[in-house]
Order: C-alpha cells, then structure tokens, then sequence
C-alpha cells in the first residue's frame, strides 16, 4: 500500500511539473506576431555559378506591412539584408509589387502594402574560387506593421537559410565545419 | 501488475514530466531572450535608450493617476518642455510618429481642435516617436500644419507611458496634470472633442 502511494506521488509531482510549467510558458508567448519566414530550402551552387533563391514571409492577419516601394517617403519600406560569410553573394532582390490598399483609417489614400505571403526572390552567386562547404547566412527582414487602426514600431525578423558551394548532387566535403556568417548589426 | 515496471514506469513518467518542465523553462528563456533582442536599441528602431538609464517596467498611466512626468526637447527651437511646466492647462499628450497612417489621419483633428480650445486652455504636446532627422520630424509637422507643441521622443518616456508598443497614442490630462481619458489608435475628432472637453472640465 506504502509502495503503491509512493507510485502515485511520484508520478503527479512529474506530471505536475511538466503541466504547470508548460501553462506557465503560454503567457510569454503571447506578443503580437506580425511576421513570420518560411524555412528557406538549402540552396546548391557550384564555384562560379549562380542559383535562384526565394524567401518567403508570412503577413499575419489583420497586419500589413508596407511594401518595399511605399506611396510615402516617410513611410517604412520592407526590406531584407544579409550578413554574408565572404564565400558567396547574393544578387539584386527582386521585391514584389505592393497591393494598392486604402484602410479604414484613410478610406481615400492607398498605400503601397504586403498582407499575407510575400515571396522575395534573389540570387545567390559563389565566386570561382569559392570555397566548398555549406554556408549558414543570416538575414533579416526590416518590415513595420500596422493594422486597420493602429501601427507598431518598426520591427527586425531574423533568419538563416543555408547555401551549399559545391558540385550539384555531389555533397559538399564532410569535414569542413559549417561556416556562419556573422550576425547583422547595426 | 509487478511492482518493477510500476515502479519503472512510474519513473518514466516523473522523468518525463521533469523534462517537459526543463524544455518549458529553457524555451521560456529563449523567447525572452529573443523579444529582449528585438526590443533592443539594436533591433528595433525607435527613440534611443539613454546607456545610463535602466528601463522601469513599462506601465501605463491609469485614469486619475498624475501623467508620468518628463523634459524633452521641443522641435524645432530645441527649448526643453517639460509636462509639469503645463500645469493649469487642459493638456493632450499624442504620441504619433511619421511612418505612422493614422497618427498622420488625426493630425488635422488635433490641429483644428488646438485652434478650438487653445482660448480655453488646452494645449496639445505632439510627441515624435521615431529615429527620423529633427528637420524631417520638422518638416512633416510644417506639412500637416501642426499648430501645437512638438517634442522629440525618448524610449526612456515611452516606457514611462507603457511602453508605447503602437501608435497613436493619446493621454488626456487636466489642469492638475491627471489622465482623465486615453484613445489607443486612430481616434474620430468627436472622440478626441469630448475627451479634450472632459480635461478642460476638470482638475480646475
């Protein structure tokens, strides 16, 4: 009887620990969310070639965010940058066009703004004498969001995709470590 | 059932329950590391933090309580302003910023109503929010025909008033200096009027 009441209060006090502590993580959690990336796939170059790459954000509902081109030059464009390792570059990002969108707040203004996915695209170019290995960039998406009545300060969403320099479908050396590109600041 | 496995079992599960809380606890820290990191000077873009001065716990003023206190520069002649300086008057604190639509949408209900009220004692105090150049913050209020106080704005005193984590912002004070009302986001002028007559009302 002894035995089987030491049974039970171990197994509450272990499951009480993991749920009162995973409800306690909830509230830090709540902030508002305006923008969230897609894991970028890995994207393969050989030395001296060049390969597509596109990042794609998530706009959450009900936010927006300005597009890159803004109707108003004091508004924020969206932009994204890189901290690039020296192995590989990344070419001139084609942004996409904003939608042309009045709101509430302005019913006779429209405003130059990304809402739900927004897909960037770019190149990414490795130099001929490019090391081989796979590379971690960090990027940052540069956005500020409001939504039908309100706007927020301008926020900074970091992410990281990786570029593998090396023959395509022959995998980079093993040995090599994973080079990382420094983290952006400002 | 053999009391081994009840007992291995049993463990399993407190082991369990004990990681689930570690994993709890260290992705708790990281996200607070992380907001702490894009909240940072760094990150976000905004008023600069002073190195010197540790952030208070960002609280907004409650109706009745005396609107936090602050000295910021008034744009353009530079002149310090502070908000006690004001007392006797009917003031409206508008925290606005130049990236920011709506505040830009109130701005001609403020200027109209400064104009309304000012022979009654009111005085609006526009309160710039972001990074942008003094002459840029300048210029923009001279397009919108500001008519009223405009101040550059600090992290330190939008952390006095909560933190402003969006815009606009508008604390209404009466003569004595206590919020008598707030409107967060865009506010229509008729909102703006009755809070503006409420502070001129009161705190006599």
């Amino acid at each position: 009887m002894k035995f089987h009441r030491l049974v039970l209060f171990a197994l509450c006090v272990g499951l009480l620990n993991g749920v009162l502590l995973c409800a306690q993580e909830a509230p830090a959690q709540q902030g508002r969310v305006f923008v969230t990336a897609v894991p970028t796939s890995t994207v393969v170059v050989a030395p001296g070639g060049r390969a597509p790459v596109q990042f794609t954000f998530r706009v959450q509902s009900p936010y927006h965010i300005n597009s890159n081109q803004p109707t108003a030059e004091e508004l924020i464009p969206t932009q994204l940058h890189f901290s690039l390792p020296g192995e590989v570059a990344i070419g001139k990002m084609q942004y996409p066009a904003g939608q042309l969108m009045s709101f509430p707040f302005d019913p006779n203004t429209k405003l130059s703004v990304y809402s739900g996915d927004v897909v960037i695209r770019g190149v990414v170019v490795a130099p001929t004498q490019a090391s081989t290995g796979t590379f971690t960039i960090h990027g940052e998406l540069r956005y500020q969001a409001c939504d039908n009545n309100a706007c927020y300060p301008p926020k900074k969403l970091p992410f990281t995709f990786n570029v593998k320099v090396g023959t395509r479908g022959k995998a980079a050396p093993k040995a090599r470590p994973t080079a990382t590109s420094p983290h952006i600041h400002n | 059932m053999d009391r081994r496995v009840i007992l291995v079992l049993s463990f399993v599960l407190a082991i369990t329950g004990l990681l689930m809380a570690m994993q709890a606890i260290s992705h708790r820290s990281s996200v607070v590391n992380l907001n702490a990191a894009l909240e940072s000077p760094n990150q976000q873009a905004g008023p600069k933090r002073s190195a010197e001065s540790p952030a208070p716990d960002p609280v907004e003023p409650s109706k009745g309580s005396l609107a936090p206190d602050f000295t910021l520069k008034s744009l353009p002649d530079g002149k310090e302003v502070r908000l006690s300086s004001l007392r006797g008057k009917a003031v409206v604190v508008n925290f606005w910023a130049t990236w920011c639509e709506p505040c830009k949408i109130e701005m001609p209900s403020l200027v109209d109503l400064q104009k309304k009220y000012g022979p009654q004692g009111l005085q609006i105090v526009g309160v710039a929010m972001d990074d942008a150049e003094d002459k840029e913050i300048t210029g923009f209020a001279r397009k919108m025909g500001v008519n009223y106080i405009v101040l550059k704005g600090t992290e330190k005193v939008g952390d006095l008033y909560g933190g402003i984590d969006r815009l606009p912002l508008t604390y209404y004070l009466d003569r004595s200096g206590k919020v008598v009302d707030e409107t967060v986001g865009l506010a229509g002028e008729s909102v703006i009027e009755d809070a503006i007559k409420k502070a001129l009302e009161q705190g006599n």
